[in-house]
């Protein structure tokens, strides 16, 4: 029986790892002490011929409150208030840094439907909803040490886009765009999946996501333009699902 | 509250004892009973009856993730005729989404807040009846209709709802979900919420109105605090899930888009608003269940210690300030929704604040059992039982209310893990604390306490491998609602694993017969209950076993708090415990 978690493959998922770390030693302690005070009473203070009475309090004295409220506090300060901190920091400096300034980011447009992913780039000529946009069904690709910039909406109901090796997620919800940042760190072939329910074949709603090293990731995305190109069909409308990357219209 | 000991009246005239009216004799006035005891039983066995229909429906979810496209044994050409006895996809994603509603709105609900609510709080407080008993009725009898038409809904065509309990719209709208059973799982809901605010009006007036004469509010036994705090978010916010409702049957059957983005972005209505809506609600929710619980449980506690509640006035104050957070939490739901860093970043922190009551709520727990003299009995032990799923169930929660945690976590089996552990095996363990020590009280004879402790330990061990082996699943990244995990490679390696959680599963669900054995056969031949069989001090066990018609000849005067068990005043007594309206020379 195996139990294990997928590998992190991103810049950023070993603070997620961090945070569940620190999380489940600082609540094993608090669970153990729980126990231990719970097995104590349940061993030793039972109704028996030697203790036919309890210990008559209604722990409503200064010192038992201010024993109560110490504990609490001191819990409170040692994981909610670090790990709040911690986290306000992580999200300001890295997952919610979003690399809007950054040329240097790959930006993708996700489009999501009952029961695929179809992820869009922008072509030679940099922009999206044109001609020479690089469509794919199914596969995201992106290149190894570049932040990939993924902006996200939904033909239908809500999906959400979850990367397990990435430890992160995000919904697509129609009407909405949400975006997502993330940056690989090893090449491989990673399972793209959906964690919100989105109808009968939601478990069938996977994807791979191809990281390549820089050269591999360029000669990948010459083939496609040329491939994309060939394939533009103008009158199909309802393929055209890009949308201009900046002003979302 | 500046004077919290006066009574509530000022002085109480002397009473000449009123003889018991006898209940209304035809069948028709004992089916539609205005008796809060009646009516109480009434919503206890529909919860039951519905909790096991919520339990079945968990074993065939949990062989479906067992054994993955097999048939199913015994039932299954009976309940999947058309697919040779395997579940389908379509038929799975209605169980699931079956098993929530049923279990949150159809079992848990009337069992604690509708049966325990209406049976405890007029006894516990010292009066006739609830202060509406005509609404009551009502509320039970708009339950049942709400219950007969989500029962309905199985057979339309097309099939029962299956959007997921929380019918996030785009899918709960003709969008994803064209049946008719969507829409009436929409209106099955919206009555419950009918149902449950009526309750939770007269629960709140009765405790207000109705307590006798001494029995101010930190003389309450925490069970009614526990009722008195759930009723308030009751009236809160069930209101803003009827309204969600009602804008969702109107986006399915008259056309309108409060919930359906347009074509354009922005256009039209938006399927979060749903989201803001059903977690307004859905959040209390959490807590409007857990109250009860956690009333009953600091109460019996106290009683099984034989030693007072300890630390009193903070837990009561505790509960009041969950009660309070609650309401201002509710966005750690909607973290995957890309909502803004100062909502997320807000809604984190004030998650996170709910800590500091709860932990006080554990540790005068602990205090209550601390140098007790506990009698290890059936409602006890459930009651132990609780505050170890709780602590796992309560610690797992920091993990989502963190973001970034929750980033990776969200929608996996950690969630199903930890909201199990609170909704599914705590409120359970409670409801059968509950069941084990009122039943006395309730039916008049004595449940068996050697059934009920083989109903205790297998349910207790096979709760905590079922949902302690989700969290680790879920760890591992396995997603919610996955009708056949095994299709991701990543996920392929758990399967062993779910094998084991679901043999789990089917050990908890066999071990509820005990209970059903128990219940049924203590109700027929269990030994007859004295009036106090638990030798404790709240007003109900002054009453005989059942307590008659109108509950009391006299209206009790109350002269001090619920749990003055090992005082000396008792001590010099012979006994250990005092009555709440014991005068003593």
């Amino acid at each position: 029986m195996r139990l294990d978690i997928p590998r992190d493959v991103s810049l950023d998922g070993h603070v997620v790892d961090g945070v569940m770390g620190y999380l489940t030693l600082s609540t094993g302690i608090a669970f153990a002490l729980l126990v231990l005070v719970l097995v104590v009473t349940l061993l030793f203070h039972r109704a028996r011929r030697s203790r036919p009475h309890a210990h008559f309090t209604h722990g409503d004295g200064l010192s038992a409150r201010l024993l109560t409220v110490a504990v609490a506090l001191t819990l409170f300060l040692a994981i909610d208030v670090t790990l709040a901190v911690r986290a306000t920091r992580n999200l300001r400096e890295r997952f919610w840094n979003y690399p809007d300034g950054d040329p240097n980011a790959l930006r993708v447009e996700v489009t999501a439907r009952q029961w695929a992913w179809t992820f869009r780039t922008a072509g030679p000529d940099g922009r999206f909803a044109t001609p020479d946009d690089v469509v794919t069904l199914g596969d995201l690709h992106v290149p190894v040490g570049r932040p990939v910039y993924l902006k996200l909406r939904s033909k239908d109901v809500v999906h959400s886009l979850y990367l397990p090796n990435f430890r992160t997620k995000i919904d697509a919800i129609p009407g909405s765009t949400t975006r997502l940042w993330f940056q690989a760190q090893d090449p491989g072939r990673f399972e793209i999946g959906c964690a919100q329910h989105c109808g009968v074949s939601h478990y069938k709603m996977r994807g791979w996501l191809i990281a390549a090293p820089e050269d591999a990731y360029r000669g990948w995305l010459a083939r496609a333009e040329t491939d994309s190109r060939l394939r533009y069909d103008p009158a199909d409308v309802a393929a055209h699902e890009g949308w201009d990357w900046e002003t979302g219209r | 509250m500046t004077a919290p000991d006066a009574p509530p009246h000022p002085a109480a005239p002397p009473q000449t004892p009123t003889p018991s009216p006898s209940p209304s004799p035809s069948w028709l006035g004992r089916v539609f009973s205005t008796d809060h005891k009646v009516i109480g039983k009434q919503f206890l066995f529909l919860g039951l009856a519905f909790l096991a229909v919520g339990g079945v429906m968990a074993m065939l979810i949990r062989w479906q993730l067992a054994r993955p496209g097999q048939p199913v044994p015994l039932v299954g050409r009976l309940l999947f005729p058309g697919a040779g006895g395997v579940i389908s996809p379509a038929a799975y994603t209605s169980l699931f989404t079956m098993h929530g509603t049923i279990m949150i709105f159809f079992a848990v609900t009337p069992i604690l807040i509708g049966g325990f609510g209406n049976f405890c709080v007029p006894l516990l407080i010292g009066t006739r009846d609830m202060a509406f008993p005509r609404l009551n009725m009502l509320s039970f009898w708009t339950m049942a209709a709400a219950t007969a038409t989500l029962t309905a809904s199985f057979f339309v065509p097309l099939g029962a709802a299956a959007s997921g309990w929380t019918a996030y719209a785009t899918l709960s709208t003709a969008i994803g979900a064209p049946g008719a059973g969507q829409t009436m799982w929409t209106v099955a809901i919206y009555f419950n919420g009918v149902s449950t605010v009526m309750g939770a009006i007269n629960y709140i007036t009765t405790v207000v109105r109705l307590r006798a004469p001494g029995m101010s509010w930190f003389r309450l036994p925490l069970t009614v605090w526990g009722f008195f705090l759930t009723s308030i978010l009751n009236a809160l916010f069930v209101p803003v899930i009827a309204a969600a409702m009602v804008l969702l049957f109107f986006d399915r059957i008259f056309g309108t888009q409060f919930f359906i983005a347009g074509s354009t972005i922005r256009a039209g209505g938006d399927p979060i608003l749903y989201q803001h809506m059903f977690w307004l609600f859905g959040h209390p929710e959490v807590y409007i269940l857990i109250l009860p619980a956690w009333g009953i449980v600091s109460d019996l506690l106290s009683f099984f210690a034989r030693k007072p509640a300890f630390g009193y006035r903070v837990t009561v104050w505790s509960l009041i300030g969950v009660v309070v957070l609650s309401c201002v939490v509710y966005g750690h739901h909607m973290f995957t929704t890309g909502m803004s860093p100062l909502l997320g970043e807000s809604f984190m922190v004030l998650t996170m604040i709910i800590s500091v009551p709860t932990s006080l709520l554990f540790l005068n727990w602990l205090g209550t059992l601390w140098r007790g003299a506990a009698r290890m009995r059936t409602p006890m032990l459930f009651c132990v039982g609780l505050v170890f799923t709780f602590g796992i169930g309560g610690l797992t929660g920091l993990y989502l209310a963190d973001i970034v945690a929750d980033q990776y976590l969200h929608d996996t089996y950690f969630v199903v893990g930890h909201f199990h552990l609170i909704m599914a095996a705590a409120l359970l363990l409670a409801s059968f604390a509950a069941v084990y020590f009122w039943f006395p009280k309730m039916f008049g004879r004595m449940m068996s306490e050697g059934l009920g402790k083989l109903h205790f330990w297998p349910t207790f061990l096979a709760l905590n491998v079922v949902f302690g082996g989700q969290l680790l699943i879920g760890w591992a990244g396995m997603q919610r609602r996955l009708y056949d995990p095994s299709a991701y490679e990543f996920l392929a390696h758990l399967l062993p694993w779910n094998v084991w959680i679901s043999r789990a599963a089917y050990v908890l669900g066999a071990a509820q017969l005990v209970f059903v054995l128990n219940f049924f056969v203590s109700l027929r031949w269990g030994k007859p209950a004295p009036a106090n069989p638990w030798e404790v001090g709240t007003l109900e066990w002054t009453l005989p076993s059942p307590p008659p018609h109108h509950n009391f000849d006299v209206i009790p005067t109350v002269v001090r708090g619920p749990h003055e068990l090992g005082s000396p005043d008792a001590l010099a007594r012979g006994k250990d415990w005092l009555g709440q309206d014991e005068v003593l020379p």
